[in-house]
C-alpha cells in the first residue's frame, strides 16, 4: 500500500508539568472527571442531568458510554467534547482544567483536543470533502499549503483519496462518515468523540465504520463512542453505563 | 492499508503540548480565518442569487439617490460659483449700502451714510496704485419699448468709463461700445443684452438691430452694440440689460443716486493690497463719519458676498434633500439586517458545526459581517454608478454642467459599507453567540 502519512506533530514544546490537583485528579489520565454536576433551570425547577459523575480515561483507551435516552449520556458527551461546561465539578482534559474555561478557550480546546464524529455526519453541504476536512485546520490557523497536505493525507487514511473533490451529496453515507472521521482526526486531537456514529447507517456500513474505529484505536487513538446500541458498545474495551445522571456500571469488557 | 501513521496526538510522548507548527501558525490565524470567511460569504451570496439581488436593490437605491442628489448639488453650486464670478475674483466694489441688507436697523444705518459719488471714484482711480481698472456704475429698472413692443423690468446700467464692460466681464457681440467723448457728452446711446433682441425685435440678428431705436424711460436711445450672452441664474437672465453712459444715466435719473465704484486688480493676489489702499482712501474721504458708531461709512465687498448668501440660503435645503435621500439608505440597511437574520437562521446548523470544530465567536462574527459588508459594498458601487447616471440624465434635461467627483464615489461605497457593518452587526453577533449544542440540533 502507499506510504501515505499524516503530518505528525513535531516535537512538543516544554510546558510546565501539570500540577497535582487539590481534588486529586489523576495526572496520568487523559480525561479526569471529578464529581461533575450539570443542572438545568426548567422554569422554576432545577433539573439535574448529571449528579456527581467521576471517572478517568487513560490515553489510548477505546470506551463506550451507553445509556437510554434521558440518562444524561448526551449531557456527558457535550461536557467531554467541551461544547459545554459543568455546573459543578472539575474536568481535566490533557492536563487542562476545562471546567473553568470561557467560550473562546473552549473553542480552542475543541479545535485542538477533540475530534467530533456525529450521527448525521454534520458536513458542510456546499464544501468539498477536502474543504470539510480542512475546516478544523483553518480555525487552527494552519497555512494553506500545509493544510491541503494534511487534509489529503487524512482523507487517504480513511480510503477516500479519490473522493477529495466530491461534495457530501455525491458520497454514500459510509463515505460521508469517513470524511467526518478524517475531519475529526486531521488536527491530531487527544480524543476522538463519536456520538451514535452508526445511527444513520445500514448494518453493513456500520460494521465498516466500527472496523475503522478499531483500526484507529490500534494506531493509538483514544476513542469514546456514545451510543444506545449494545452491539456498538460491545466493540469497545470498556463500557460506562449511565442512568438517571449517575454512573450505573463501569466495566472493562476485554 | 495506509493509515499506520494516522493517530491522535496523545500518541505523542508528552501528549500535552501544542506543536511548534501550530504555535507558529497562530500568526496566520486571522488571515486564514478571514479568507475562509470571505469565501463563505461569497459562496452564500452566490447560492442565494435572488435574495442577494433583492438586498442589493435596497442599497443601490439608497446610494444612487444620495449620489445623484450630491452630484446635482455640486454641479449647481459650481454653476452658481462660475456665474457669480463672471466679474471674476479680481473685482471688488465700494458702495453706500452693501448688496445684502439683513434688517431694518441695518437699512437705517446704511442710509445715514454719505452717498458714494463720482469724486470718490476719481480719487480711487488717482490714488490707488494697486488698482488696475476703476469704474463707476448705477442701476435702475425700466421698461424698454420699440414700436408697439414692450420689454419690462430691464436692468439699466449707467457706467463710466467703458472699461466697466471689461470689469463686468462683458464683451460686445456686434456693433461697438461708445467712445469717451460720446460717454462724457451724455448721448442717448446704448449697448443692449441679447434678451432685448428677442423681446423687442422678434429675435432679429444682432447686426440688424444696430442703429435701431429703443425708448428707455420715454427717451429715444440708439442701439450701438449688442452684448454676448451670459445666460441666466436662478431663472433671472443676466442678458436682460441695457448699458448706457453714466452721464446719460444722470440726465435721465438725476445725480442724487449713490453710485457703486468697481475696482479690478490684475490678479487675485493683489486683491488684498488694493482693498487696503482703497479702504484707506475712502476712510480719509469719509473723515469723521467713520469714527462714529464704528462704521466705515461705506461698504467694500467682493462678489463672494453673493456666494456666501447663496451658500447660507441653500445649505439647509441641501442638507434636508440629502437627508431625505439618506433615509432610503437607512431602509436599505434594514433590508440587509433582515436578510442577514434570515441567513443566520438558515445556517444555524452550519454555525453549530463550525463552532464544534473550533470556530470562535469572532470567527463567526467576522464571517457574517463580511457577508453583510460585501453585499453593501457591491450595492454601494452599483449605486454610485447608477447615481452618476441619474445625475447625468437630470443634468442633461435641466442643462447645467455635471460635476462627478471621486470623493462622492468613495463616500458612497464607504457609507454603504458602514451601513453593512451597522446592519450586519446584530445578526452576526446573534450568530456568534449561538450555543453550539443548540445550533447542532437545528435542521
Amino acid at each position: 500500500m502507499s506510504d501515505v502519512t499524516l503530518a505528525t506533530p513535531p516535537a512538543p514544546d516544554v510546558l510546565p508539568a501539570p500540577t497535582q490537583s487539590t481534588r486529586g485528579h489523576d495526572v496520568n489520565s487523559l480525561i479526569s472527571m471529578r464529581d461533575i454536576w450539570k443542572t438545568y433551570q426548567m422554569g422554576s425547577e432545577e433539573v439535574h442531568a448529571l449528579h456527581g459523575v467521576s471517572f478517568d480515561i487513560p490515553k489510548g483507551e477505546y470506551i463506550a458510554i451507553i445509556g437510554p435516552s434521558g440518562s444524561g449520556k448526551s449531557t456527558l458527551m457535550n461536557l467531554i467534547g467541551c461544547l459545554d461546561t459543568p455546573s459543578q465539578g472539575e474536568y481535566w482534559l490533557n492536563a487542562k482544567n476545562v471546567s473553568e474555561m470561557d467560550d473562546d478557550e473552549l473553542a480552542r480546546i475543541r479545535n485542538q483536543e477533540v475530534g467530533f464524529v456525529f450521527q448525521t455526519f454534520n458536513l458542510l453541504a456546499r464544501a468539498t470533502a477536502l474543504h470539510n476536512v480542512e475546516l478544523p485546520l483553518i480555525y487552527g490557523g494552519v497555512g494553506s499549503a500545509q493544510r491541503h497536505e494534511m487534509a489529503k493525507q487524512a482523507l487517504a487514511a480513511v480510503d477516500l483519496a479519490d473522493r477529495v473533490t466530491h461534495r457530501p451529496n455525491e458520497l454514500s453515507g459510509g463515505q460521508r462518515q469517513r470524511v467526518a472521521i478524517a475531519r475529526a482526526l486531521v488536527n491530531h486531537p487527544s480524543i476522538l468523540l463519536a456520538d451514535e456514529p452508526t445511527g444513520a447507517l445500514d448494518t453493513h456500513t456500520s460494521m465498516e465504520i466500527m472496523d475503522l474505529f478499531e483500526r484507529l484505536h490500534g494506531e493509538g487513538n483514544t476513542i469514546i463512542v456514545v451510543t444506545h446500541e449494545p452491539d456498538i458498545a460491545a466493540r469497545a474495551h470498556r463500557v460506562i453505563s449511565i442512568r438517571d445522571g449517575l454512573i450505573e456500571k463501569d466495566e472493562k469488557i476485554r | 492499508m495506509s493509515a499506520d501513521k494516522l493517530r491522535s496526538r496523545d500518541d505523542d510522548p508528552s501528549g500535552r503540548a501544542l506543536s511548534p507548527v501550530r504555535k507558529r501558525s497562530l500568526a496566520f490565524f486571522r488571515v486564514t480565518a478571514l479568507w475562509e470567511a470571505f469565501l463563505v460569504a461569497l459562496g452564500s451570496l452566490r447560492q442565494n442569487k435572488l435574495r442577494t439581488a433583492l438586498t442589493l436593490v435596497g442599497i443601490v437605491v439608497g446610494v444612487a439617490a444620495v449620489i445623484a442628489v450630491v452630484t446635482i448639488i455640486q454641479g449647481l453650486d459650481n454653476k452658481v460659483a462660475t456665474t457669480f464670478s463672471s466679474q471674476g475674483s479680481t473685482v471688488f466694489s465700494i458702495s453706500k449700502r452693501p448688496q445684502i441688507i439683513r434688517s431694518r436697523e441695518e437699512f437705517i444705518k446704511f442710509n445715514k451714510r454719505k452717498d458714494v459719488r463720482h469724486e470718490d471714484a476719481d480719487a480711487v482711480a488717482r490714488l490707488c496704485s494697486a488698482c488696475w481698472r476703476v469704474g463707476e456704475a448705477a442701476n435702475a429698472r425700466e421698461t424698454l419699448k420699440h414700436g408697439d413692443q414692450k420689454f419690462e423690468n430691464v436692468n439699466i446700467r449707467g457706467v463710466s468709463p467703458t472699461t466697466m464692460f471689461d470689469i463686468d466681464g462683458r464683451a460686445v457681440d456686434a456693433g461697438r461700445v461708445w467712445t469717451d467723448s460720446e460717454g462724457i457728452s451724455g448721448r442717448e446711446i446704448c449697448v443692449v443684452g441679447p434678451d432685448v433682441l428677442t423681446n423687442l425685435f422678434g429675435g432679429a440678428s444682432a447686426d440688424r438691430v444696430i442703429g435701431q431705436e429703443v425708448r428707455i424711460a420715454g427717451r429715444p436711445f440708439q442701439i450701438i452694440g449688442v452684448l454676448e450672452p451670459l445666460g441666466s441664474i436662478f431663472g433671472a437672465s443676466r442678458d436682460s440689460v441695457a448699458y448706457i453712459p453714466y452721464a446719460t444715466y444722470q440726465k435721465v435719473y438725476g445725480a442724487r443716486d449713490s453710485i457703486v465704484i468697481f475696482i479690478q486688480v490684475p490678479a487675485a493676489q493683489q486683491l488684498e493690497v488694493a482693498e487696503d489702499q482703497v479702504r484707506t482712501i475712502m476712510r480719509n474721504r469719509r473723515g469723521g463719519a467713520f469714527s462714529q458708531e464704528d462704521d466705515e461709512g461705506f461698504s467694500l465687498e467682493t462678489q463672494d458676498v453673493f456666494l456666501d448668501l447663496y451658500g447660507k440660503a441653500t445649505s439647509n435645503i441641501y442638507l434636508v434633500t440629502i437627508g431625505v435621500a439618506a433615509i432610503s439608505l437607512v431602509v436599505g440597511g434594514i433590508v440587509v439586517m433582515n436578510i442577514m437574520l434570515v441567513s443566520v437562521t438558515e445556517r444555524t446548523k452550519e454555525i453549530g458545526i463550525r463552532k464544534a470544530i473550533g470556530a470562535r465567536r469572532k470567527d463567526i462574527l467576522t464571517q457574517f459581517l463580511i457577508e453583510a459588508v460585501m453585499v453593501t459594498a457591491i450595492g454601494g458601487a452599483i449605486g454610485v454608478l447608477t447615481g452618476f447616471g441619474l445625475a447625468y440624465l437630470i443634468a442633461a434635461l435641466i442643462g447645467f454642467p455635471l460635476l462627478m467627483s471621486v470623493g462622492s464615489a468613495i463616500l458612497g461605497v464607504g457609507v454603504s459599507s458602514v451601513v453593512g457593518i451597522v446592519s450586519g452587526l446584530w445578526p452576526a453577533w446573534r450568530a456568534a453567540r449561538l450555543d453550539p449544542i443548540e445550533a447542532l440540533r437545528a435542521e
